[in-house]
């Protein structure tokens, strides 16, 4: 799934540059929980999450995420916009909840990309 | 929608001690993994849910009236939180897929974020 | 603008598989030509063929106030030229229903719309709907080509770094040692040293898989020295040709019962820390699925040591196989 079709899934909007706007997209998970993100997300999915820090991007770049979608309205600040850019990967945000974001991804046809908790990680 | 469809068509194993769950009713769907957003996010009646499986969410549980809690990833609480759940008359249920399958799956079912 | 077409060498032809790749990742925007001479509609068509002759054009677009309107090609002249009808405007012969294409859309598409129109150039037009450049055949072969080369050389230079790094130096045991030091409650630049060390490990020649195993561990390793020690620690990667050894060490509390911080879900962690994301109980967990092999000696006078041994031989992936 393309990166614009997911912004219009979710009546969301791109927080970073346009560059990555082509980006094709698999899979996702949903956690706020950061130790969860680098236990089982599979390289190349989006990540929905609700917490807001920079701390998302760097677990981002450590575990090869291609997408950042913040729900419940969460706009990152500039410092972390700034590392995005930089690192390029493109931050999302959107209105909507964790519940109606992946719900609704998932109905169109987003797989889950997370790997059962005793996989190994590589 | 109540409890016991969701139970049945989603595969869920209970936590916590058996009743109708037929009775219980689900108004909406909430996901989130930080206490403070469930606290100001989720609706009485509406179900959780969470990857988080320690004592803490049993008690904003009760305190917000919600039908139940999923605990994703087969995450397991301690024989004290699943105590602490039925003394406080909390269903804690749990599923071996992540948040995202879950919600995936509720969502088919027609549950949605808000309760009408 | 040119149309020439590259052939398609022997050569060339080995990476096809890598320019099929370019056509979706190459965006139009990256091999457009820009500076496109425009037309206004009010010129007439006698003048537009001098300038075509004059600059070798075989085509241009036609704007007004930056607004594409049209598109006026050689084939249009002659038509005009058959006719002999060459005083009238250039409104009157050009192409008005054209083409377009995205600045930011990949190649490939650009190369579908020329497959299924067959015209030879198409505008293309950013955001905002205004022409920001054209694109032709020749420009997708040029831009690939030139793609390719520099995949080449970024490839190349690479190689030559890690090579040069663990093969010609001859010492009886070669090792690089990044060193980091870590503030505690230090949030704002929490997984800066392992993004760094990730992306050496990766220059270093590393593969992606083990990478990221390393960046995982190493990250899981700094969170805990920001949040859980009195004052910090200091990180310690020393990487060598068949192993890498990641090491976190702090002056303090120390951990009371190392084999229940080992237990997934266990965590001392406060509320705070939990509503960062942090402390779910799983950094150990993870850190120990991630390396190869794991220590961890800790004591409450002397603080905590954590080694995370990653090796590179058994799985055809060291760092300095790369000839």
């Amino acid at each position: 799934m393309k990166l614009t079709e997911i912004v219009d899934l979710i009546n969301g909007e791109l927080l970073t540059q346009e560059e990555d706007y082509k980006k094709d997209i698999t899979g996702a998970m949903g956690a706020d929980l950061m130790s969860d993100v680098l236990a089982s997300i599979k390289p190349e999915a989006a990540l929905l999450t609700g917490l807001c820090n920079p701390q998302v991007v760097r677990t981002a770049l450590i575990a090869d995420i291609r997408t950042i979608i913040f729900v419940r309205g969460k706009n990152p600040d500039r410092e972390t916009i700034r590392i995005a850019n930089e690192e390029q990967i493109p931050l999302i945000t959107t209105s909507l909840g964790m519940f109606e974001a992946c719900g609704i991804l998932h109905k169109a046809g987003l797989l889950s990309y997370e790997l059962p908790a005793n996989d190994d990680c590589a | 929608m109540n409890l016991n469809e969701i139970i049945q068509n989603l595969n869920l194993k209970v936590l916590t001690n058996s009743k109708d769950f037929s009775t219980i009713k689900v108004k909406s769907g909430y996901c989130s993994d930080l206490l403070s957003c469930v606290m100001t996010g989720a609706e009485p009646e509406g179900i959780w849910i969470t990857l988080m499986s320690h004592s803490n969410i049993v008690a904003v549980a009760a305190l917000l009236d919600l039908a139940a809690i999923i605990i994703t990833e087969d995450a397991q609480p301690d024989q004290q939180t699943i105590d602490k759940a039925n003394e406080k008359d909390i269903i804690m249920l749990s599923s071996p897929d992540p948040n995202y399958e879950v919600i995936g799956q509720l969502w088919e079912l027609g549950l949605r974020a808000t309760k009408n | 603008m040119t149309d020439e077409h590259p052939r398609v060498s022997d050569e060339f032809a080995k990476s096809i598989t890598r320019t099929e790749e370019l056509a979706y990742e190459l965006r139009i925007h990256e091999v457009m030509s820009e500076n496109v001479h425009c037309l206004p509609p009010d010129i007439k068509l006698e003048e537009a063929l001098d300038i075509f002759q004059k600059e070798r054009f075989s085509g241009a677009p036609v704007i007004t106030n930056g607004d594409l309107v049209g598109l006026i090609s050689i084939e249009d002249l002659i038509r005009a030229l058959r006719s002999g009808n060459l005083d009238v405007n250039v409104s009157e012969y050009m192409t008005t229903k054209v083409v377009t294409v995205h600045e930011y859309d990949p190649v490939v598409e650009a190369l579908k719309t020329f497959s299924r129109t067959n015209f030879g150039r198409l505008p293309v037009l950013d955001k905002q709907g205004k022409l920001v450049g054209i694109i032709t055949k020749g420009d997708i072969s040029n831009g690939l080509l030139t793609a390719l080369q520099r995949d080449y050389h970024a490839e190349e230079l690479i190689r030559y770094r890690a090579s040069h790094l663990f093969e010609d130096i001859v010492s009886h045991r070669t090792s690089l040692i990044l060193r980091y030091e870590i503030r505690k409650g230090d949030f704002i630049h929490g997984g800066n040293a392992s993004s760094n060390i990730k992306r050496a490990l990766l220059r270093l020649g590393a593969t992606p898989q083990i990478a990221r195993r390393c960046g995982i561990a190493v990250y899981e390793a700094e969170m805990n020295l920001i949040i859980h020690t009195n004052h910090g620690g200091s990180l310690r990667v020393e990487v060598e040709p068949h192993k890498i050894t990641m090491e976190a060490y702090d002056d303090g509390p120390g951990i009371e019962d190392v084999e229940q911080a080992m237990k997934p879900g266990y965590s001392t962690a406060t509320n705070e820390i939990r509503e960062m994301g942090f402390g779910a109980g799983m950094g150990l967990v993870n850190i120990k699925r991630c390396v190869d092999e794991m220590r961890l000696i800790s004591s409450r006078d002397r603080g905590t040591n954590l080694y995370m041994i990653m090796y590179l031989d058994d799985k055809d992936n060291t760092l300095n196989t790369v000839n």
